[in-house]
């Protein structure tokens, strides 16, 4: 799951040193979005902090 | 100033390309694996690289420093989740400190700094007026954009070989893909 927007990511820089920029910023779009989802997956551990 | 912006463009992407390639020589070298929090802040890294190869390889434009900032905000909310874990004393830490701070920190810090330099080439209009400047990328351009997709392509073969197809444990200490 971790590894999925790490490939992502690459296929958006591959596409756009191809020259396909619009695809490139769509695919962007989609690994940042798996970002989140793993960023959200993974703060699980309270802080032990009170704001 | 358009060839102001663009030489900056790509000493952005020299930059953190360099930083990625120093977190790879830290994790080979000194064998630390990259906990999953860190693995997210290099994709905001390699997310906000992306964004200045597209300025590089395509000419300047507001979306792409878009993506920029998109994306050093994503990995500056995981570097500041990371500190706030270990803000509290005796909570321990993650990895070794360089120069006094840990990665996460220095992190935050280099998210900072890409957001604002964003922020700031953001100001150079000419860069954005179209037949003002030639557009077809140098070689130079290509050749740091081509860098820039080795080293993505590295971080995500180094995460497959780390996480393997699942999620990430929270401390890792062998490269599951590896595991006999």
């Amino acid at each position: 799951m971790m590894a999925l927007p790490f490939v992502v990511l690459v296929l958006a820089a591959l596409v756009a040193m191809l020259g396909f920029r619009k695809t490139s910023v769509i695919v962007w779009a989609v690994a940042m979005a798996a970002t989140l989802y793993v960023l959200w997956i993974h703060t699980t551990v309270p802080l032990k902090i009170v704001l | 100033m358009a060839a102001i912006a663009k030489a900056l463009n790509i000493l952005a992407v020299l930059a953190i390309t360099g930083v990625l390639l120093f977190a790879f020589y830290w994790q080979l070298a000194r064998g630390e694996l990259p906990c999953p929090l860190c693995l997210v802040q290099r994709l905001g890294l390699i997310g906000a690289g992306l964004g200045f190869v597209l300025n590089v390889r395509f000419g300047s434009s507001e979306s792409h420093y878009g993506v920029v900032i998109v994306s050093a905000l994503i990995g500056g909310a995981a570097a500041t989740r990371q500190i706030l874990l270990h803000i509290v004393p005796d909570t321990g830490s993650y990895g070794s400190a360089l120069y006094g701070w840990h990665f996460y920190t220095w992190a935050l810090v280099a998210f900072v700094a890409i957001a604002a330099l964003a922020g700031l080439l953001l100001f150079i209009e000419a860069q954005f007026v179209e037949g003002t400047h030639d557009l077809r990328p140098t070689m130079a351009a290509q050749a740091v954009g081509w860098l820039f997709v080795a080293v993505a392509l590295a971080s995500a073969v180094s995460t497959l070989l780390e996480c393997g197809f699942g999620a990430c444990p929270d401390d890792p200490t062998a490269y599951e893909l590896l595991r006999k």
